[in-house]
């Protein structure tokens, strides 16, 4: 079995184990309601414990750390807090909101209740019925671009919420902030990982 | 009558005034300067020193608690700078406030503005080629605009004499349409860009494609160090590799002792004396106070950037030019031109995986002009002709974006490099148009109460043909290299968006049909000089800003070789 595989079968694993108390919670209806550990400047509980939920099921942790470990949720809620507009901020409420709704119409609860399987099959579905961002050129996306919806904004601003972490641009991928000159062809496997800036 | 005002008067005369200090007003200074003259330099905005005034300049994207995000209060200052989508959080302090700036797009225009000490040249391209013949000839050829005053040969030396202080990194071709500069060692093309070069120079018959020629210094010189390829050029370079006024020529002309700078001070209009029929000053305003001042001198060297400097010209009347300074003609603020820009194509280059690249090339390829050369590659679909810039790399984490995909696998799949992609867009020349235009709007003032612009300009059946041709040739290109998953676009766009706004001020052979002579003086103000883009006859398709550092050093040179014989 290759190591690809077994990181495969180990995430599986601890998937099923969040989902222990996950069932208890819903057993416990919503007397105690998940929060998270930090103070959301901007979101609210629920829509902070979302946050945190769909950007872990994104980037879950594995050899390398998950979102979390870099604090991709707590990072966002200060992105909507201090660089969205009002119109943003209403957006990004009403959204959450909506995708929890139908999580609870679909499947019974809102997304950060549900098992691996049910998240896996809701962020499936959203990928599906979402529209991809164009390829972009000097800064802009080239021809007329689609509105993406909530769910890929979400999972862009994720990803670069973690790859512009410090721990990960330092110290996963290949960081050289002065590289002093440019090598147009040298081997991949001389850098490793993709260069950070 | 008191005589008080002597000593203000001596504090506030100068051998030659220039208003701004970028690209072209920098030249200006130095050349002045370095001729013996004391200088005045006008700059509408604040002092930016070299380094010390580059705050961004080593900050990673976690260094700041918004990682390079704009603030809703930022972007409410760039409601129309935003839309060229180079604003960002370590570069926004180098562009203009839009709203204390208005201006009037009539028709759609983006004018992207940057007022402070060096101005645009903290931001620019730094693409640098020279113009040739086929330029100069041009409008005397098929008709469109006025004949230029000048040719390549006139030009030559002086372009010789700019690349050779600012240091302009690139490949000599020996192509007629596309001179060869005095260069500095190319940069590197990555093995895609290898690979496509190879393909298409094999595919078509007189197409070449090389490396960028660009204002970023491959060795050091004059004390400036070289690129140290991080590509962070738009927050100001520590090493002064690449070329800025405020690291190369403002501190040439300070050493000479003869500079003085005032920031702060917005050139309302030049004074002009209808005895002597000569201009004998610059009347400004102190954006900080709001006081006006005037400044006197024998020459004036009007470089505020192509619009500002018509602007200026339009202010300044006077019995004799009731219209604005030098506008007996009509054509002040006529044959705005820009570049077309982002119509091109994009792939995926198969193969190279194991191929990778180290540092961050500020620059990128270049395809030469291939229409419109000789009878061999003449179209009859435009005249003219448009060249191709881009560049080859490989996709990054951000491309997981669209990948329906997440989890484990996903996320640490994303830390290694993507597929090779590659791209390039087409520049395209715009003729100059009598009907794109700018004027004075006396009805929208801006923060020091000032008439401010409207812009009533559009891209031209020619150019709109050009555009199809690239959208067409790009995708063509990429094919026959054999590119895949290529995407062909044309993002129509409003001009201004190249940057490369030109013309408005043009040179010209007849008073009557221009604004400036061969030396770009003024007509009817022989002493004023008007050297940044607005002079510009025609638009050519490669960049323009090494053409106005070669056109000011000699307007200079000019400007001062009259001063000495008195017939200024």
């Amino acid at each position: 079995m290759n190591r690809r595989n077994a990181l495969r079968r180990t995430a599986l694993l601890a998937g099923s184990a969040v989902a222990a108390p996950t069932l208890l919670s819903l057993l416990q209806s919503c007397k105690e309601q998940k929060r998270v550990d930090w103070v959301p400047q901007f979101l609210n509980q629920e829509q902070a414990v979302f946050v945190s939920s769909f950007v872990d099921t994104i980037l879950p942790k594995t050899e390398t750390p998950g979102a979390l470990d870099v604090k991709v949720d707590i990072f966002m809620d200060l992105m909507y807090a201090k660089t969205y507009d009002e119109n943003g901020q209403k957006y990004v409420v009403e959204e959450i909101d909506k995708f929890n709704a139908n999580c609870k119409d679909e499947y019974g609860d809102v997304f950060a209740n549900l098992s691996t399987e049910d998240k896996t099959a809701v962020l499936k579905k959203a990928e599906a019925e979402t529209a991809k961002f164009n390829p972009g050129v000097w800064g802009t996306a080239v021809g007329e671009q689609k509105p993406v919806g909530f769910y890929r904004q979400l999972k862009s601003m994720a990803l670069w919420a973690y790859f512009s972490s410090e721990e990960v641009g330092k110290n996963i991928l290949s960081y050289d902030p002065i590289p002093g000159a440019y090598l147009g062809c040298i081997p991949l496997s001389d850098v490793g990982n993709t260069w950070s800036l | 009558m008191a005589n008080f005002n002597i000593d203000a008067k001596q504090d506030m005369t100068y051998d030659a005034i220039v208003i701004g200090s970028g690209i072209s007003g920098g030249w200006a200074a130095k050349e002045l300067c370095e001729k013996g003259l004391k200088t005045l330099v006008l700059e509408r905005g604040r002092i930016v020193e070299h380094v010390t005034d580059y705050p961004t300049m080593t900050l990673d994207p976690w260094d700041t608690e918004l990682r390079g995000s704009l603030t809703p209060e930022q972007k409410a200052k760039h409601p129309k700078g935003i839309r060229s989508g180079f604003i960002g959080a370590n570069n926004e302090h180098f562009h203009a406030n839009d709203v204390e700036n208005p201006y009037t797009e009539v028709k759609p225009f983006l004018w992207v503005r940057a007022h402070q000490m060096g101005g645009r040249s903290l931001l620019w391209g730094k693409q640098c080629y020279r113009w040739s013949d086929l330029d100069f000839e041009a409008n005397l050829k098929d008709g469109h605009g006025v004949d230029w005053p000048i040719r390549y040969n006139d030009l030559a030396p002086w372009y010789t004499h700019v690349e050779k202080f600012a240091g302009i990194s690139g490949e000599a071709l020996g192509l007629p349409q596309l001179p060869d500069s005095h260069f500095l060692p190319p940069m590197e093309l990555n093995c895609v860009e290898k690979h496509v070069k190879e393909r298409i120079e094999k595919e078509y018959n007189g197409r070449n494609m090389i490396i960028g020629r660009v204002a970023h210094l491959t060795e050091p010189i004059n004390g400036r160090g070289k690129c140290q390829f991080r590509n962070r050029c738009d927050r100001g370079c520590p090493y002064g590799a690449y070329f800025s006024s405020n690291a190369v020529t403002l501190p040439a002309a300070n050493a000479t002792g003869n500079l003085t700078i005032r920031p702060f001070s917005i050139a309302q209009s030049i004074i002009y004396d209808d005895e002597s029929g000569k201009a004998t000053g610059v009347r400004i305003i102190d954006s900080e106070t709001g006081e006006f001042m005037e400044y006197h001198a024998k020459i004036i060297f009007c470089n505020a950037s192509t619009l500002s400097s018509t602007q200026i010209l339009m202010n300044s009347t006077s019995d004799r030019h009731p219209n604005g300074l030098g506008n007996a003609s009509g054509e002040l603020g006529h044959n705005l031109m820009d570049h077309t820009y982002r119509v091109g194509a994009m792939g995926k280059v198969p193969g190279f995986e194991d191929q990778y690249y180290k540092g961050r090339r500020p620059n990128g390829i270049y395809i030469p002009r291939y229409y419109n050369l000789d009878e061999q590659t003449k179209t009859d679909n435009f005249v003219r002709g448009f060249g191709f810039q881009g560049s080859g790399g490989r996709a990054g984490w951000g491309a997981g974006s669209n990948q329906e995909n997440f989890g484990a696998d996903f996320k640490d799949g994303l830390m290694k490099p993507g597929p090779w992609e590659f791209f390039i867009t087409g520049f395209a020349e715009c003729l100059p148009n009598h009907e794109n235009k700018v004027y004075l709007n006396k009805e929208v003032l801006d923060k020091w109460g000032q008439p401010t612009l409207s812009i009533d300009a559009e891209w031209g059946e020619n150019e709109l043909a050009m555009n199809k041709q690239i959208r067409k040739d790009a995708k063509e290109m990429l094919e026959r290299a054999g590119l895949q998953d290529i995407t062909d676009f044309d993002n129509e766009h409003e001009m201004g968006y190249g940057i490369h706004e030109m013309g408005t001020a043009r040179m010209g052979r007849d008073p009557k049909t221009s604004v400036l002579n061969g030396n770009n003086q003024v007509h009817g103000a022989n002493n004023v000089f008007v050297t940044d883009g607005a002079c510009m006859t025609s638009s050519s398709c490669v960049n323009p800003s090494l053409t106005y550092m070669a056109l000011t050093a000699r307007a200079a040179n000019f400007a001062v070789s009259e001063l000495k014989k008195n017939n200024l």
